[in-house]
């Protein structure tokens, strides 16, 4: 079966002034299959953000190819690639990206493709996160764990094909770390396929392949 | 659609502050607008009435009047029949709003030369009808000039004696600096009788005849139209008179129109001010929009929605605080047309249309720079 996500020799180079150029990634190839949760560690200014977001279709790489559900990314057009985005992708950051004037059910329904059922669904994914008694309640009166567990249901709600996770451990305590770990997880066991980037030990447990980023190449 | 939706309005109330600041200047910016229109049809009104006592558009005479005689009086020694007048307001073509028949006469008052007049109620022309332009005389009353009034000590409500008669003073007038000053009006049957000259008036004045243009030679139309329907008259106009008037209205429209001009100009600067610091602060929630796959129509629409709907609210607050201005101030300042000082209800709808479409204008570079906001640069923050 083709694999969910295949990166061939991508490279991604910052021109500077002065002519030197910031390689943030070198040469990366890398595949996910279908159900496969990989975890990618790396210390801070490895290009773990840089590759998540290359292959969130959000950053042209300098060279090679990036190929999601057969399709090649950068072959698309800015709008093509943004509605693939919404379609096959889902996101989950470190610091959540919740929008604060809108409530719990709200923040979930926004990563939905369809407004029919949205609500339900939302509803459905909350109770199942442990958030089910704070759907009225606005991010400024969560806690961190419950901000997190928001930012999952949305990535989630559209069931998309690959989730990208970019540190969303980083900022949580064991206990709701392990619940957002073990969330993924079920979720490869459903079908759908995760890519999550870290600088810590805490997915080892979890994921099917570990990887490591280092110094913009990857092993 | 219901998702922007949500997300505008929430949004508006989330910012609330530069929400109400955006809302306040096009609410002002709209008031404004209302009440110069409102007050630039009083004012038009105001000036015609203010100046028809220095003459009206047209002053038909007597064919046979000496016109050093006219000019150096003020009016006609020679007399016309009054049905001059009935054979006038028959005309379907006369170009006139309004008519107004006169016999005017020095007369001698307990020793004080005044201008005694003898005016007739106002016609319109037929299947016409216009606001009245002149106050209305009682039989049996008269209106005496200022001068008049302070010399004979004379106060509404006290009797006249002329020529033998007695005449109830129903107003004094103010003082005008002019021949108005030693004028006494009052019905014409009652002046013609004064005078003995039953049925006869020595002018008939006329009333918004034709504006006085560049193209167009109103005098010469008149008299071709005055001969066929009255022979024995003659059309005197007062091109001066009118021609200042129609300066006077044009720089106050010109007037009004720069200053709405800047007015709006101001406003829509303002709000597009607004708008960039909006996207500014939005700048994470829009990153987040585009890697949740929102494209840039829906996100330009978060930003061009969020206008529009300032806009539309600021167009009803601005409609109804422009007119209350308008109603409250403008017979201050207008206080001879106060009371037709109305409303002008068509301006909502105008208002409705422009004022978000001048909001959206003026949030179309704000809307560009989200558009093309990098979302990795964003989303990089963690």
């Amino acid at each position: 079966m083709q694999p969910i996500l295949s990166l061939t020799h991508v490279s991604k180079h910052y021109a500077m002034p002065g002519g030197s150029d910031v390689v943030c990634l070198e040469s990366v190839s890398l595949s996910v299959d279908r159900g496969q949760f990989v975890s990618v560690q790396g210390p801070s200014g490895s290009g773990k953000t840089t590759l998540l977001l290359t292959i969130g279709g959000m950053q042209r790489p300098s060279s090679g190819q990036v190929v999601v559900a057969g399709h090649n990314l950068y072959a698309l057009s800015p709008g093509a690639r943004t509605k693939f985005r919404a379609t096959h992708l889902g996101f989950v950051f470190q610091m959540f990206h919740l929008v604060p004037y809108l409530n719990v059910i709200e923040n979930i329904c926004l990563g939905a493709n369809s407004e029919a059922d949205a609500r339900e669904q939302a509803r459905v994914l909350a109770e199942r996160l442990g958030i089910g008694q704070r759907l009225q309640h606005k991010p400024s009166r969560l806690s961190v764990g419950e901000c997190q567990r928001t930012a999952l249901a949305r990535a989630l709600i559209a069931k998309p094909e690959l989730i990208l996770a970019d540190e969303p451990t980083g900022n949580l305590d064991p206990e709701n770390t392990e619940e957002v770990l073990q969330v993924l997880a079920q979720y490869c066991q459903q079908g759908g396929s995760v890519l999550l980037v870290t600088h810590g030990e805490e997915a080892r447990r979890y994921a099917d392949r570990r990887l490591r980023l280092e110094q913009s190449h990857l092993g | 659609m219901r998702t922007t939706a949500l997300l505008i309005w929430k949004e508006l109330l989330h910012h609330w502050g530069n929400f109400l600041l955006g809302a306040a200047a096009l609410t002002v910016a709209v008031g404004l607008c209302v009440a110069l229109a409102i007050t630039e049809t009083a004012s038009q009104r105001e000036t015609r009435r203010v100046t028809r006592d220095l003459g009206f558009n047209l002053r038909i005479i007597p064919r046979e009047t000496d016109m050093e005689q006219f000019y150096l009086a003020g009016y006609s020694e020679q007399t016309m029949p009054e049905s001059a007048m009935d054979e006038l307001a028959k005309v379907k073509r006369f170009s006139y709003n309004h008519l107004v028949a006169s016999l005017q006469k020095k007369f001698l008052l307990e020793g004080h030369p005044v201008l005694l007049m003898g005016i007739s109620g106002e016609r319109a022309p037929p299947g016409k009808k216009h606001p009245p332009m002149i106050f209305s005389v009682e039989t049996g009353s008269v209106h005496v000039g200022h001068e008049i009034a302070r010399l004979l000590k004379l106060k509404k409500g006290d009797t006249l004696l002329l020529g033998g008669q007695r005449f109830r003073v129903a107003r004094t007038m103010p003082e005008t600096g002019t021949v108005d000053d030693i004028r006494v009006i009052g019905l014409l049957s009652d002046v013609q009788r004064l005078l003995g000259l039953e049925g006869q008036i020595n002018e008939i004045k006329a009333i918004d005849c034709l504006c006085l243009t560049t193209d167009a030679n109103p005098q010469a139309i008149l008299q071709n139209q005055l001969r066929q329907a009255l022979p024995e008259a003659r059309v005197v106009m007062q091109s001066s008179i009118a021609e200042a008037r129609a300066r006077q209205r044009q720089m106050t429209e010109k007037y009004a129109t720069f200053v709405m001009g800047a007015v709006l100009l101001v406003a829509a600067a303002w709000i597009g001010a607004l708008a960039i610091i909006n996207v500014r602060q939005r700048y994470g929630e829009i990153g987040l929009f585009r890697a949740l796959g929102y494209g840039s129509g829906r996100i330009g629409s978060l930003i061009l929605g969020r206008a529009v709907l300032i806009g539309l609210l600021a167009a009803l607050s601005g409609y109804f605080l422009g007119t209350w201005l308008a109603l409250t101030w403008a017979p201050e300042i207008f206080p001879v047309t106060a009371r037709a000082i109305q409303p002008l209800p068509r301006l909502l709808p105008w208002a409705m249309l422009a004022t978000p479409l001048l909001a959206a204008v003026a949030s179309l570079i704000p809307a560009a720079i989200a558009i093309t906001q990098d979302p990795a640069d964003v989303l990089r923050q963690n």
